[in-house]
């Protein structure tokens, strides 16, 4: 996995890039969860996401409480159709904010 | 179509890509629509992943492999897992309810949606562990 963030405002934009599993989960935690818990709104862009497991989802739903318990929220965004798969077979997409 | 393709792995987290790739690589065999092929690769790489976080939970390194063997017979599709981690108790194998939303839990759900079946077998020969993972294609 590699990623790229980018901020406007109170917004951070973390793009994610290739494969999410179990393997790289910390190192997807260690990039959103701070920003996270400084209270900004993160955008997560998964567009060029082209695999993710119940790891990678574990990563959207402590994101997504994180936010929660900072009064900010996690939106995720340009979902890959392979990535949506997956979170839909969790039935998290009415739970996850996504766009 | 008849098949049989068989790869051990080291037992670690950098060994998932593998199991995916050797996946992905055996069903290019087969003749099956891209959704599903998708589907059994998440659900072998689920099984992987169980062994490797639950199997050897507290294990800091091993040396040990796990073997993962897809057979295709009579449209019959079978992945066996066989491992030498912590025995694994069929009946404690639980994912958690959908509804109680919290990170973790989902591996197992995952792949009861996607195969018929998920059983332990016993006869390891030599393994500890035996899981098979089965589903009409």
């Amino acid at each position: 996995m590699t990623y790229k963030v980018t901020e406007e405002g109170n917004i951070s934009t973390v793009f994610l890039n290739g494969e999410i599993d179990m393997d790289i989960t910390d190192k997807a935690k260690e990039v959103i969860l701070p920003l996270v818990e400084s209270g900004k709104e993160v955008h997560l862009n998964l567009k060029d996401v082209s695999y993710m497991d119940s790891s990678g989802i574990s990563v959207l739903i402590e994101s997504h409480q994180k936010a929660l318990e900072k009064n900010t929220k996690v939106i995720v965004k340009e979902v890959s159709k392979s990535v949506l798969k997956v979170i839909m077979m969790a039935k998290l997409e009415q739970i996850l904010n996504l766009e | 179509m008849n098949l049989t393709e068989t790869k051990d792995f080291p037992v670690n987290t950098s060994s998932l890509k593998e199991v995916r790739t050797f996946s992905r690589e055996t069903f290019e065999k087969i003749n099956l629509s891209q959704d599903l092929k998708d589907e059994l690769v998440l659900a072998i790489a689920e099984a992987a992943q169980n062994i490797v976080k639950h199997g050897y939970k507290g294990v800091e390194e091993t040396t040990d492999r796990m073997e993962i063997k897809i057979s295709l017979k009579n449209g019959q599709l079978e992945i066996g897992f066989f491992d030498k981690g912590k025995a694994v108790v069929p009946e404690n194998v639980q994912h958690r309810q959908l509804d109680d939303i919290k990170p973790g839990g989902l591996g197992t759900f995952f792949i009861k949606q996607i195969m018929d079946a998920a059983v332990f077998k016993k006869d390891q020969k030599g393994w500890v562990n035996h899981l098979i993972l089965t589903k009409k294609i």
